[in-house]
Parts: C-alpha cells; structure tokens; sequence
C-alpha cells in the first residue's frame, strides 16, 4: 500500500511520538526514517553502546500516556544516576537530587545553598512545563473562537500558577527566567566544581557560554520533570524500542533505510513524499522530524511564502556537542572518588569561568583546547551491556562547533579526542592505557546521521528569541509550516528537544485539529 | 549660622536626572535642596576644563535621548541649552579604507553599494524594522514600569496599557518585538547583511557601556536603548550639546534655580537619616545636616543603599536584592586636546563624516573578541572605540584651529586583573599609560599623526569614573540593561516604580526604570511619583501622562 492517512519523516523520538499519536487516532501512519536503526539522535550503536544521547531526565509522562504506554511506567527500568562535579584537586561534589555532599559522603559548605537554588529551579521548571505540553500560545484566530478561548483558559491557568508561587517567588521567577546561569549560580555559591557542573548543564549542547542572559531559562528546561538523570536499562535500544513498539502497536508501519528526497505538494497543499528509491508514497498530511529549512528544500521553496523561506533561513542552529564514545578494557578510577560512583554522571566543568573559557573558541569556529564533558559509563550500572571487565564510556564534548575553521578532517577529529581524552584524563590518570576503540561523532557528523540541523542538539538553539511562539522562527511556531497538511514535528518546533517527544506530540495533535476544523 | 535645614524635598546628587526630578519638584511648588559632593555640578554629564582653552565633556559626550517634553517643560534653551545635531559617522580600516554612514538616506545607500550592493538593498529594511520598534517603545520611557504582580489599579492600568499597545502590534509584529528585545545584535545584523565593515559599523550601538558582547541574547535591545533619541525629528540622530555636555545640566540647575530651589556643592552625602522606617533627611560628609520628609538619591542603587543607608534600617532581601543588581564597569574615556585637526588621509577633504562618530572596528568578530578580554579583566586588545571631534561644530570647546577629541572605549574592565587578582584598585598610573597607548593605537588607524597632534590627554579608567562621579565599577548606565534588570525588574523586582522600603526615600537616577543614558526620563517620572505619592495636589503638569 503506497497511500495513507499521514507520513512521519524520521523515525526518532519525535517523529516516533507524532505518527503513535496520529494511528492511535485512527490514522494510517508511515513512518520512513534513513537510518537502519531507529530513535535518531537517542539510537545506540551497533553493539548496544550509546551513540548520540545517553541519559534521560525529561521523559513526559503526557506523551507516555498518548502514544498508549499507559498512566503508571514505561515499559524499561531505569535508574536514577548521581552526578559528581569532578574537581582537579580530587574533592568532588555528589549532587543526588537537590542534596549536595563531597566525594567522602561529608558535608558540603553550600549544600544548602544548593538546595534552596535546585528547589527554586524544579518549581520554576514545573510551571513551565504546562507550557510545554500544549502549542504555544498565538493569537491569530478570533478572539471569541473556541481555540482562543481555549488558549486564554490556559494562560489563565499558567497565570494561576504564578500567582500561587506567592509574590516575593513571582517576582524572582521572572527576573531570574531572563537572567544568565553564570550570574545566577554564582549569586548563590562561590565558584568551583558545583556552580561548573550547573553552569554546564544551562548550556549543554547550546552555542552559548554560561554568562549569556537566558541560560537560566535552559537550566530550568533540564528540569521540567524535576531534573532526576536516570540511565535506561537494556540500554538506549530499550527507550527505542519502546517508542517503536508504541507506534508500530498503534498500527503504524515504519519502514528504515529510506530516504525521503521530495515532499510533494499539490495546489498548495502536501500530498506525499518521494522516496530515493523512486516510490512516491501519498498521503494528505507529512509531518517532518528535520528541520524547517530542510523541509522547505525537500518540499521546493516556491511553494512557501518568501518572508518565511527568510526566516527559515535565519534559524540559528549551530551544533556545538560532539560525542567521543570509547570502548574501555577495565573500569577507569577516578582518584578521591569511590568506585560505586563510577556509575554517576561525571561532569569535568571544574568552575562555571571555566565553561565560559570553554565556549570562547568555538565562535571563532575553534574547538575547546579544554572542553566541558559529561560522561557516563552506563556499562557500571547495566553490566549486561557488555561482557567481562569491558566498559563504554560516553561523552558528550563541548565545545565542538559544527563549522569548525578548515572542516572536520580526520587530524581535526583525532586533535578533539586528545583534548576529550586528555582532559578526563586529568581525573582518570589510568584511562589513555584502557582505551581500546574510539569514536568520534562531530555536530557535522550527527547532522548527516540524523538530520539534525547544524547537527545541534535541539535542532535550533534554544535562545530566548526561539522559544514559543517564536519557535523555530516567527510566524511558524504552531507546527504549520506553508503549504496545508505540511508539519514540523521534530526538536526545533515548541517546545524543544532532548528526548522528551512533545514536540512531536504537539505536532500531531495540532494537525488532528486543524484536520477536525476543515 | 542660621541657615534654614528645612526643605520639602532632598535631592542627594546634581546629575541630569537629580537635577530633573529637582526641577520638577521645585516646578510643583516645594522647596527644594540639592547636595552634590563635587564642587560643580553635572554627574556624568559635565564639561570640565582640565588643560587651558580646552573644554572637555568628560564622561558623556553626546546627545540625543535627552526627552524633549524635559526641554519643553524646564524650558532648557531659554537656560542656555543648545543642540547641534551631527551627521553621520565613519569606521576606518587598517587597509586604508572607510565605511561613511550618511543620514541622507541616498548618500547611505551609495556608500553601503560601494561595499556590498546586497546590503545596500539589506539596509531599507533594517532600519524600518528598527524604526518600529523605537516607536514602540517609546512611549513607555515616560509612563511607570508596572508591577505584574499587582493588583493595585495603577498597575493594573499600566499593565493594560501595555496590553492593548502589544495587541496593537498584530501577533507577527509582536513576534518580532520579543525577538528584538531578546537577540543579540550580532545575530540580527547577520540576519540583514553580509558585509563585516557595515555590521562591525553598526553593532557599536549593541555593546557601548555594557558588559556584553555583541553576541550575547539582549544586546539588540541595549542598540535600540540609544537609538531611541530624536533629535529635530530624525529618530536616532544624536548631536552636540553647545560647551559639551555640561551645558545641559548647567542649564537644568538653571531651571531649577529660576524654580526657587537652592544647590549647594562641595559635600555629599554621608548618611541617608532614616527614623522608624522613614527617611528624615541627610547628613552630609562635612557634618552638615538637612531635614526634609522626602528625600531622593541621583546615585545608583548600590551606593545609595549599599553605602549609605545603614544596613540595619534595610529588609534584608532588599539589601541582598540590591548586592545582586549588576553594576559591570566595562568602558573608559580618553578626553584628548589637539593642537590642530588631525589628518585623516582614507577620507576625503571636509567629508561631513569627520564630523560625527568614528570608528576602527572591521568586524563583529573582532568586537566579540574584545568582550571576552573584559570578561578575563584585561581591557580589550583591539578595543571598539567611539571617537568625535566636536570642536569642529562647536567652536567653544577648543581655541581657535585648535580641536578637542573625545574617545569612548569599550572595553576596560573596573576590577583589572594584575598578578592574579582582580580589582578597582589596580588601576595606577602605569594601567592608565598603558591603556592609552592601546587606545591611541587604534586612533592611529584613523588618524596616523595623533602622537604629534596631543597637546593633552585625560585617560578616565571605570575606577577614576567611579571615583570622581560615584557611579559604582563607573557604568554609565547605573547598571546593566540585560533584560532581568529592565522594566519591573529595574532595580529591585517590587521597587520599580522610583520607591524603596524607606517610605520617603526614592531612586531618581538611571538604576530605576527606564536606564542609563542622558535622557531624563528616570528622574522626570520619578518626580511624578514623588509628587502623587507625597503631595495631595501637586499633579505634574505638562508631562506626559
């Protein structure tokens, strides 16, 4: 059958999310995804070993329930990781939630000041997240239509929110939203391993350092579902999998090693898709994982308005983090931490002035001679990922821009995992001599793999001036991009990325609707 | 002595905006007092004259955002104030070449065709877009930021305003209102133009007194902050005060003055004297002591609160609130008297550009890189610089042939780093001699005989600003224009509207909405507050609602 209701190009958590959606509506689904392997930037390599993303912690339990996994679990244990802020002089900081020890369990001097700032930022985080659960917010309809309405009940509510926070919280929330981590964390503790692992987590995988102002704002994202970090057991082909099986239950047929080379449109509206492999393949609406400026490509830009081929092709979408995956032949130490903790996140950013060094090179398209690093060996906490004494280790590597002066050659790749490996070495004297296989993944590499934009780990940065409504660019921002039935349902429309699958939850439910309007 | 220490009204500071809100109030009818420590009187908009014939505007230098109804209604000229636009302005390169800026809009076109005829065609379309959105905002710097957590009517009222002005806009255009107020410049002008000299030209506006680069989120807003003067109808057009910058507020203490309020200089103050929560009066640092149930600071938050304000007589959030407010110091000045005009052998002989701002920054690389030696406490290596000659307009500024140059230059930082550490106090003589060779390196692109042209130079770091003229790390905004310290937010988050916890004791500088630059509006709407909030039936007249 080469007709049906809807197409999802791109089978990753979004566009996995978006066509689980749709069939559960009754739509016949075809999800066609280039990669062999489904999940997109959460797929594992070959042997199982994280590849792209490695950790979870913004998982929604809104789009668990619409893609039919039920109102209790998700079908995969996970386990809740600790993160240790590594520190060159060996006194690390364990953070478990909002409570902050050192490495040898003793109290930490800003423990409470740590508390109090996580505690403020869970709360701002979970007010958010009703924004992030619905379209954003616009006001083109009537003001009397049902929509309208609708959305007014929904500020209401969201303003409702705020008012609960009490006054003196209300204000702080809406000063500290628009301010920059640098400012914010340091406000409340001196500088070092902590305020460097806080301040790494607001910019993770953005094209900004710490002290630009609206970093908060990603902090507070990370932490929509109160920023507990949990590794999925059975690895990341379990959370795949998990995705895949939704939809595929649901009535969807995916098919991968497919690669979409036109969307086609018909008297200004989408139509269907044709294939590399010459099939066309109908259907009245297309939703698309990629970016909107691909899109417009694929679909051909005379049929979009010239202002919004303009600001398609002014969405920011500068990848800056790249994955250095190694293979190990034992488990590395860490000197002044124990072996248990082996399993946390690690997190070398050893002061938040040294993220901002960190993040000067790379907008000269220069790499980070000393680069933030989050790294996790999942095979510690999940020893049937591998056999015997070896481990992954997986790293995401900042920074490591996707328009790297003189491109990524092979010295180039080979000079950024010196630097990766060098810089844990500093904490893992014994892990050069452990290393048994590398790879690394630039931003350059993630793109052409995944189809991300700019290889970015949002797909368009996550600034200010491209959240909501102006996400990915203005006038686009309720998942309609031009011609009708045509739909952005991947990480750069609201509200965002990481794997979460709301975007693509949004998407399809706001194609339903404006389906139900016709 | 029998000298009278009763007044309605104290106003602690002589800048333009204590001197506003000064006038405003003598206007009303109070009796009014205002102490300045210096012996003259000006803040950061004085003319000051340091070597023999030559008249310098040390700290500002030019003018455009100055708010017309202040003219209008302290009637300013009839005092002496006179402004004389300028026109255009230039960024040089080391290659020999130049990028003119022209108000005439053909000539602009022209000169931006002979760099990149995509710009040329690039640039109609900015500058609307900039245009609306001065328009925009606009009318806000003269009403009350409201407090959105409020449910007082005037808030309410403001709120709605606000409200119906964003709907006005249509969703599209309010779209591009939030992204104006959140992006940086730099990505902004990548959005319009391909050419580096012309962006580098224009992103100055984005970064001058701020501590960000031109490609950090909120430096679009810090550009429309100082294009939202219009001097003789022309939004944006900026201009010379006659006998610099110090003839403004010569003529506001004039105003004033012919308003019955009296100005005493050469002591500040000391101690703010606050009784049961009230404020009484002031306590000057030569012992002296006035009493009135209003008093109002020009200076910014932190040293108005910080310093001299018992930290006891202070709720202790305010204070942290206050300590938190981000006050960077990240420019310095160079005043240079010349023996004559300097060569300028990339333009043309008597190009009307020479005339107006000059630059020699080539790239918004080049700035950004800039910025992020301020940010490890180094001023910049290639640093942006401002530069004018204003005695070309205004004769009385310099003897005759001879010419006065100001050079603006971002970035120095207040807390220098030497030998590992960072402060204020590392800024000597050397750190000064040093710097200005850097500076008067990049004048020499312009200008190659600059050396052979200085008769005398002033080199003001944010430490000798702070030091002279009080404002805290020598910020020429009172305080950072990031967007979590604009609005209801500016300074304190439930102290936007000109008050402090100290019933009678008001914030009347650029610390309070709607920011820094010589414009008045802080201290104009602060005296509005002043007066509905102290006075039965004193309502300002004349000024915008």
């Amino acid at each position: 059958m080469t007709r049906f209701d809807a197409i999802v190009i791109g089978g990753g958590i979004n566009g996995l999310t978006a066509a689980a959606v749709l069939a559960r509506r009754g739509k016949s689904v075809c999800v066609l995804d280039q990669a062999e392997t489904l999940g997109g930037m959460a797929a594992p390599g070959p042997d199982g070993a994280p590849r792209g993303a490695h950790l979870l912690y913004n998982l929604s339990p809104a789009v668990r329930r619409d893609i039919g996994l039920g109102n209790r679990d998700w079908p995969f244990r996970s386990a809740p990781l600790p993160s240790v802020a590594l520190s060159p002089d060996g006194r690390h900081v364990v953070l478990r939630g909002g409570e902050a020890t050192n490495g040898d369990s003793s109290a930490h001097p800003d423990a409470d000041a740590y508390r109090a700032l996580h505690g403020r930022l869970a709360k701002y985080g979970a007010l958010l997240r009703q924004l992030a659960e619905n379209a954003p917010p616009g006001f083109d309809g009537k003001l009397a239509s049902r929509s309208a309405l609708r959305q007014m009940m929904r500020l209401g509510w969201f303003g409702l929110g705020l008012k609960r926070l009490g006054r003196d919280e209300m204000r702080n929330f809406l000063r500290v939203l628009l301010s920059n981590a640098y400012d914010t964390i340091l406000d409340e503790m001196p500088d070092g391993p902590m305020a460097g692992l806080l301040a790494a987590d607001a910019v993770r995988g953005a094209a900004a350092g710490p002290r630009a102002p609206g970093t908060v704002f990603s902090l507070i994202y990370r932490m929509g579902h109160g920023g507990e970090v949990t590794l999925p057991m059975g690895g990341m082909s379990a959370l795949c999998s998990a995705f895949a099986d939704a939809a595929r239950n649901a009535g969807c047929q995916i098919e991968t090693g497919v690669t979409v080379t036109r969307v086609l449109i018909e008297a200004g509206a989408a139509c269907g898709v044709e294939t590399a492999d010459g099939r066309q393949i109908t259907a009245p609406l297309v939703l698309t994982s990629t970016g909107a400026e691909v899109t417009c490509h694929l679909a051909g830009p005379q049929h979009f308005d010239i202002e919004a081929t303009r600001r398609m092709r002014n969405v920011r979408a500068r990848g800056t983090a790249a994955k250095v995956n190694l293979r190990l032949s034992s488990l590395p130490a860490v000197i002044g931490l124990s072996r248990d903790l082996m399993a946390a996140r690690l997190i070398a950013a050893p002061s938040a002035t040294y993220v901002e060094r960190a993040f000067n090179p790379s907008k000269y398209r220069e790499m980070s001679p000393n680069p933030v690093i989050e790294a996790v060996i999942p095979s510690v906490t999940d020893p049937g990922l591998t056999s015997g004494d070896s481990h992954y280790l997986s790293a995401i590597v900042q920074y490591a821009p996707c328009d790297l002066e003189g491109g990524w050659t092979e010295t180039a790749k080979r000079a950024l995992a010196k630097a990766t490996i060098d810089t844990l070495a500093t904490y893992m004297p014994d892990l050069p001599g452990q290393i048994t296989a590398s790879e690394v993944l630039t931003p350059v590499d993630i793109e052409a793999q995944t189809g991300a934009p700019g290889g970015h780990w949002h797909h368009a940065e996550m600034s200010l001036d491209q959240l909501l409504t102006l996400r990915p660019a203005n006038g686009l921002g309720r998942y309609a991009l031009g011609p009708a039935g045509l739909y952005l349902c991947g990480a750069s429309a609201h509200p965002g990325g990481d794997i979460m699958g709301l975007a693509g939850r949004n998407a399809a439910l706001a194609a339903l609707a404006s389906e139900g309007r016709k | 002595m029998t000298e009278n220490t009763k007044y309605d009204a104290i106003i602690a500071g002589a800048g333009h905006n204590g001197l506003t809100t000064a006038a405003y109030l003598a206007r009303a009818g109070l009796r009014v007092l205002v102490v300045e420590k210096n012996d003259w009187i000006g803040g950061a908009a004085v003319s000051r004259s340091l070597h023999e014939g030559w008249t310098y505007s040390n700290c500002s230098y030019v003018c455009s955002l100055l708010r017309r109804e202040i003219v209008r209604d302290l009637d300013l000229p009839k005092f002496g104030l006179q402004v004389i636009p300028y026109e255009g302005g230039a960024s040089f390169t080391k290659s020999g070449d130049y990028f003119a800026y022209y108000s005439d809009h053909d000539a602009l076109r022209r000169e931006m065709a002979r760099h990149s005829p995509r710009d040329a065609d690039a640039y109609a379309r900015y500058s609307q877009a900039i245009m609306r959105q001065c328009r925009f905002i606009r009318p806000f710097l003269l009403r009350d930021a409201p407090d959105p957590t409020s449910l007082r009517p005037r808030d309410l009222n403001e709120l709605a305003y606000l409200v119906k002005k964003a709907h006005g806009l249509g969703s599209r255009e309010l779209g591009e209102t939030l992204r104006f107020w959140t992006m940086s410049i730099g990505d902004l002008l990548d959005e319009h133009f391909e050419n580096d000299l012309i962006k580098a030209h224009l992103a100055g506006s984005g970064i001058i007194g701020t501590g960000l680069g031109v490609y950090s989120p909120g430096t679009a807003y810090v550009l429309l902050h100082h294009y939202m003067g219009d001097l003789d109808g022309g939004i944006g057009a900026w201009g010379f005060a006659r006998g610099g910058m110090g003839a403004i507020t010569a003529a506001m203490g004039a105003a004033f003055e012919h308003f019955g309020g009296t100005i005493r200089t050469g002591s500040g103050v000391e101690e703010f004297i606050v009784e049961n929560g009230r404020v009484i009066g002031v306590a000057l640092e030569n012992g002296d002591t006035f009493h009135a149930p209003v008093v109002a600071s020009n200076m910014d938050v932190k040293r108005t609160f910080l310093k001299h304000v018992p930290r006891a007589k202070l709720p202790g959030d305010f204070a942290t609130a206050v300590e938190r407010f981000k006050i960077r110091g990240s420019s310095a000045k160079l005043n240079i008297a010349l023996d004559r005009m300097p060569d300028m052998p990339a333009a043309p002989p008597h190009a009307s550009f020479l005339r107006g701002d000059m630059h020699v920054s080539e790239s918004l690389m080049e700035l950004e890189r800039a910025y992020d030696d301020w940010k490890d406490g180094r001023w910049s290596a290639k640093p942006y610089i401002d530069m004018l000659i204003p005695s070309q307009i205004d004769p009385t500024m310099a003897p005759s042939g001879s010419h006065m140059m100001t050079v603006f230059v971002q970035y120095a930082p207040y807390d220098l780093e030497v030998n590992g550490t960072r402060s204020g106090a590392n800024w000597d003589d050397a750190q000064r001699a040093a710097m200005a060779e850097v500076v008067i390196d990049r004048i020499a692109i312009a200008c190659p005989d600059i050396r052979e042209r200085i008769v005398h130079k002033e080199v003001r770091s944010p430490a000798d600003i702070e030091r002279e003229v009080g404002l805290t790390e020598g910020n020429i905004f009172q305080g950072e224009l990031t967007f979590d310290q604009l609005l209801f937010n500016r300074p304190v988050p439930g102290f936007s509207q000109y008050e402090s916890p100290i019933k009678g004791l008001y914030l009347v500088g650029s610390s309070a909405h709607p920011g820094g630059g010589v414009m008045g509006a802080p201290g104009a709407n602060a005296a509005r507050a002043i007066l509905r909030r102290e006075t039965r039936d004193n309502r300002m007249k004349g000024y915008a609602a």
